[in-house]
């Protein structure tokens, strides 16, 4: 029998769910450089919860969780470069914290105010994106962009175990391949899809494995492993600089809250399985394992919680205090030169506006 | 003898959204050919709990949890329903619905018509559709009339409970596609007696609400409720409004219209959908052509604006209100 | 030292109350901003509700078990200032629950769970959707509720119940589905047999008329079930005297009472005439000449209408200047070749004016064949709208009823329109001596703009000399 083409996919893992390292760590790696990442781990945390507490009060809309995929998210945003273009779903606010958004304008977004999207820092990262999957053939063509100019920048994307289904996935998949594109797809497979469970989503036994079907190198992760993390993403981010092509990520990990503050995921998942992903949570054995080496206590884990709490609230009051747009800001920002008859409507608008007082 | 309630209970007063329910329960037991597909509809029930209830009753090979991919589910669809079946498949938003358009023009709409007759596509699109929910992005598109100007579909929309069971159990029944929008914000408004009868609507005449004398207002979805809350302020000023649920935009019952400002003189056209070739103008300009000598005033349509529905900060500022309709109306009566 | 009362937010999208599990504080705690304040059960799941405030705890509104209705107090607290606080904010929106929704129509879903809005709508000018004001079942704290199911936003929900009341549109009540049904089946729902309540047209009634032919549009009409639309009162009843017990004359019951001597919006058939009528007056400069037409030599019994159309279509050929259409905006006179004579018909619902078309090409059994058809086709209403208009001259035969001479309204495009008054038996003066003479009085009304006096006359002259030939 000839064998026309065959593959492996490599999985990766460093720190297991206790805390204790399962694999040597990568060549060079020095475990001090995780403790900042776990602090940061620790802010998005804080902020999560009060974000979820603010919907709970009234005070934001409809919000989508990112309990227990902080490693994951930190890891990624955290191994790119400032050049580089990140475009997310609408989970990974601690990748865009690591990119220079702000807390304040995910809670501008979540709140019902396009003010949200236009990032201080990251001027040509993507907003949020809701299309699922969207994200990942815009971010093909950023990355195909790059090439063009012979810019040594990558474009990351990151979508979901439900999103890797999406035609968008597959077009994203194969252009990065057909162009051989800067492009890092990271597929984070937090195990639902609202209410529909990775297994059925598709019968390939990986979904890291459906970058092999446009020629992309895969790599599966232990997505709550915050080492491993990094280690994937050096390795797909040094293939993207050298010219080497694009890379599909699948990061393992699980959804610890519902799909949003609306969803209620208690009818279709059980509550063993949602207290088994909370013994592989990534906080945990981040926290083990730089305790055991010293890097880390309760004491500090205390102060720095606090700390994180003042931090957030400084954000969540600049957002409850920030002012509603005027009306005008309907049809602001709709054209580089906006039409006559559009202009006659916001004179419209206006007019109405103070009509109405 | 078609199957009823088990219970044989007396019917229950509903929920738009339980209507839907009811439809689809109704014609699933009747008809072995539908299916309902969808993101979330079995187990979950539907986001919005319109497929509540059906997987249990009918099994995961009747109602199918579909992977996350609208293409996937537009061309599932297709395919099945041009092969026999009746699927009724599902996009969880109108946001979502966009890669599904190349389906829905290029097959469904064209099915019958290109294998003159030979091949057919009995489908219905079920959507949540429009704004005011106070949602995210995407999730609020009024996007009727991309779909009322391709030839070979059917675009309904229904605005009460008893409209929306009985126009969807005729959407299932009809033999080519239909496009069902359902307004989101009127789905769990007011519940209504609604028996569970399997009686179908015809799925191309306006409805008639509320009589007038001094004007017609034309409407559709969830501006229903907004319309009639005009009509009855104008009535306490003296101004008597008819109200018209267009209710299947395509086919046009322009007849019921026509008949209705014949009587009135004066028509004003609510939607929430941007001003811009939103489906008002179809209407406005059958007005022009076949009303020109019943028409006493301009036509007014009050619209939203021609921009992308803002998020829910400035949401309830884009959309028709009770005031702007009020506003027109008065425009027009101030001609005679 | 401000207080804040805390009201329950919406916990899950469109869910109208909570129930209170466990209190993580009680009165007189401090608590902080953020802290776990309460958990409480939804349909959907049990839900932590955080602190909004730093400060003391006042008061609380319940206990375990206790229902929360979304939007009242859950909790009252003293603010501390010197604890962090969080800045007011607007509220989203996100809260709503079915108690709160703001329903002008209907007044459905108001705040007390108990009432659920009844609201008795009129139904005389037409139907509006009415609450039919079926109160939710109480006493469901625990049980399982209607989940108000979204993955995103906030969704008003009711538990109002509400029907369409019948519509009456032109007189006839019906839901709106049935008035569809019959568009649908090309049944004229005004003809339809009503056996509804209130006279209320069903969908069975429709599908009877349908199946069995009997309300096709332009049939006779049914006769109704229910005939009477006169709303009863103790004043309608009783019946009118011109004087009251005291000897004072009696006033006059006000319009609002009866049926009739209520202001009526025109419609239809008299509506246009209205329009047209004001529309003749402002533009035709009318003069009216007036004369007898002697009967005296006709020979045997004859139809009158036959008689008067010849002799209009004689007086057409004599003057053809009164046979025409004048455009007064253009100054544009058109003379026809052929005569369509507009002829003024008075039904119940306002004058119609059909055109007998090319006159002067029909015979007498051709003229009274074509009065009979269009008399018919006006009576059932089956008249095309074409046949309504394009004719050339007019004859208003109102001598039927009473009057001798008049001064009828020449309608544009036309020019002229003759008036043919009560028959008399006339005295006159005949070569010295006296005779009773059959007379028909004639008037002509034309618009000057377009034709002469002279013309006029001469074109009388020829009508008159027409009528009075012997056959």
């Amino acid at each position: 029998m000839t064998i026309a083409a065959h593959f492996d996919i490599e999985y990766l893992q460093y720190l297991g769910p206790d805390g204790k390292l399962v694999a040597d760590l990568p060549k060079g790696f020095d475990p001090k450089s995780l403790l900042p990442l776990f602090k940061q781990m620790l802010f998005v945390r804080v902020f999560d919860t009060k974000s979820i507490a603010l919907q709970r009060t009234g005070k934001l809309g409809t919000y989508a969780a990112c309990l227990g995929h902080e490693a994951t998210h930190v890891g990624i945003g955290s191994s790119m470069r400032p050049e580089d273009v990140f475009a997310p779903s609408y989970r990974e606010y601690g990748a865009q914290f690591m990119r220079g958004v702000q807390p304040r304008e995910v809670l501008m977004y979540w709140g019902g105010d396009e003010r949200g999207n236009d990032f201080q820092i990251p001027r040509n990262d993507y907003p949020w994106c809701v299309p699922i999957s969207t994200q990942c053939l815009m971010a093909a063509g950023a990355a195909l962009a790059f090439k063009l100019r012979k810019e040594p920048r990558i474009a990351v994307a990151c979508c979901g175990d439900g999103g890797s289904s999406k035609t968008d996935f597959y077009a994203a998949v194969n252009s990065a391949g057909a162009y051989k594109l800067p492009l890092v797809l990271c597929v984070i497979n937090n195990g639902w899809a609202i209410s529909v469970p990775r297994s059925a989503q598709t019968g390939a036994e990986t979904l890291a494995q459906k970058g092999i079907a446009g020629g992309l190198h895969c790599l599966q992760v232990d997505g709550n492993d915050l080492i491993a993390v990094l280690e994937a993403m050096r390795r797909a981010g040094e293939r993207a600089r050298n010219g080497e092509g694009g890379s599909v990520i699948e990061f393992m990990t699980y959804r610890l809250h519902d799909h949003t503050t609306a969803d209620d995921a208690r009818r279709y998942r059980g509550e063993d399985e949602v207290k088994a992903g909370w013994t592989r949570e990534p906080m945990l054995r981040l926290r083990t394992f730089l305790t055991a080496k010293k890097l880390w206590d309760e004491a500090q884990e205390k102060a720095w919680l606090e700390e994180c709490g003042k931090l957030v609230d400084v954000e969540i009051n600049a957002y409850l205090e920030s002012k509603v747009q005027p009306v005008e800001a309907m049809f602001d920002y709709l054209y580089a030169d906006p039409p006559p008859d559009l202009l006659a409507q916001r004179a419209a608008a206006i007019a109405l506006e103070k009509r109405n007082g | 003898m078609a199957e009823k309630t088990a219970a044989n209970a007396a019917p229950a007063a509903i929920t738009l959204i339980e209507a839907i329910t009811q439809a689809l329960a109704y014609e699933m037991r009747n008809d072995k050919s539908v299916v309902v597909l969808g993101e979330d509809v079995g187990v979950n029930g539907g986001v919005f709990r319109a497929t509540a209830g059906l997987s249990a009753t009918f099994g995961p090979e009747r109602v199918l949890d579909t992977p996350l991919d609208e293409t996937t589910i537009a061309g599932l669809t297709v395919g099945m329903a041009s092969q026999g079946m009746k699927p009724v498949a599902e996009a969880q938003f109108d946001g979502f619905m966009y890669p599904m358009v190349d389906f829905i023009v290029c097959h469904a709409a064209r099915m019958r018509y290109r294998t003159r007759g030979r091949l057919s596509c009995p489908m219905v699109l079920r959507v949540p559709w429009g704004g005011g929910i106070r949602a995210p992005e995407h999730h609020s598109e009024a996007n009727e009339s991309i779909f009322t100007n391709v030839p070979g579909l059917r675009v309904v929309m229904p605005s009460s409970p008893a409209r929306a069971y009985g126009m969807l159990l005729a959407a299932i029944r009809e033999p080519d596609p239909v496009i069902f929008f359902e307004p989101k914000r009127i789905y769990r408004q007011y519940k209504e007696v609604v028996a569970d009868d399997g009686e179908a609507l015809p799925l191309d005449v306006c409805y008639v609400l509320r009589d007038g004398s001094d004007l017609t207002l034309v409407t559709w979805g969830a501006q229903v409720k907004e319309t009639l809350e005009a009509a009855d302020a104008l009535a306490k000023e003296g101004i008597s409004a008819e109200v018209i649920d267009v209710a299947t935009l395509k086919p046009l019952d322009f007849a019921t219209i026509a008949e209705s400002v014949s009587k009135t003189g004066r028509c004003v056209i609510v939607h929430e959908a941007a001003k811009t070739a939103g489906f008002g103008a179809e209407i406005a300009a059958r007005l022009a052509e076949e009303s020109m000598y019943d028409l006493v005033a301009p036509v007014e349509r009050v619209t939203g604006y021609d921009t992308h529905i803002p998020l829910f900060r400035l949401e309830m500022k884009f959309l028709p209100s009770v005031d702007k309709i009020v506003a027109a109306a008065k425009r027009a009566v101030a001609h005679s | 030292m401000a207080n804040k009362k805390f009201l329950l937010p919406d916990l899950g999208e469109g869910l109208p109350d909570a129930t209170i599990v466990e209190w993580f504080v009680k009165v007189g705690d401090t608590v902080r901003l953020d802290d776990n304040l309460v958990s409480m059960e939804t349909a959907k799941a049990v839900v932590e509700v955080p602190s909004p405030v730093s400060g003391k705890v006042l008061k609380l509104a319940g206990g375990p078990g206790d229902v929360i209705v979304t939007g009242t107090m859950l909790a009252e607290f003293e603010i501390d200032p010197s604890m962090p606080q969080r800045a007011e904010g607007q509220d989203t929106g996100h809260h709503h629950g079915g108690a709160a929704a703001h329903e002008t129509h209907g007044g459905a879903g108001t705040d007390a769970p108990s009432d659920n809005g009844h609201q008795v709508i009129a139904s005389d000018e037409g139907g509006t959707i009415s609450d039919a004001g079926t109160p939710a079942p109480k006493g469901e704290a625990g049980e399982k509720r209607d989940d108000a199911g979204t993955v995103v936003g906030a969704m008003q929900s009711s538990d109002a119940v509400r029907s369409e009341a019948a519509v009456a549109v032109g007189g006839v009540k019906a839901m709106p589905a049935v008035r569809a049904l019959s568009r649908k089946l090309g049944v004229d729902i005004a003809r339809v047999r009503a056996t509804g309540p209130d006279g209320v047209v069903t969908m069975d009634d429709v599908k009877r008329a349908a199946a069995d032919g009997s309300a096709k549009p332009g049939a006779a009409p049914a006769s109704r079930a229910v005939t009477q639309q006169v709303q009863d009162t103790p004043a309608a009843n009783a019946q009118r005297t011109p004087m009251s017990a005291t000897g004072r004359p009696m006033r006059t019951q006000p319009p609002s009472v009866q049926a009739s001597g209520q202001p009526e919006q025109l419609k239809g058939v008299r509506r246009n005439m209205a329009r047209v009528m004001a529309d003749a007056h402002a533009k035709v400069v009318p003069t009216t000449l007036v004369d007898d037409a002697d009967l005296h030599a006709w020979i045997g019994k004859q139809d009158i209408t036959a008689r008067l159309i010849r002799s209009i279509v004689a007086a057409c050929k004599a003057v053809p200047a009164l046979n025409a259409w004048f455009d007064g905006d253009k100054l544009v006179r058109t003379m026809h070749p052929h005569v369509d004579i507009g002829i003024a018909v008075d039904t119940d619902d306002g004058l119609f004016v059909p055109a007998l078309r090319n006159a002067d090409m029909l015979d007498a059994n051709g003229v009274r064949g074509a009065i009979q058809r269009l008399r018919a086709q006006v009576e059932d209403r089956s008249i095309p709208a074409s046949e309504l208009s394009g004719y050339t001259i007019s004859l208003s035969n109102f001598g039927m009823f009473a009057g001798r001479y008049a001064t009828p309204v020449v309608v544009p495009p036309t020019v002229a329109i003759i008036g043919a008054g009560k028959l008399m038996h006339d005295v006159v003066a005949v070569m010295g001596g006296i005779e009773v003479h059959r007379r028909m009085p004639i008037s002509l009304t034309f618009d000057h703009r377009a034709a002469t006096g002279g013309e006029a006359a001469r074109f009388l002259k020829a009508l008159l000399d027409d009528l009075a030939r012997p056959n």
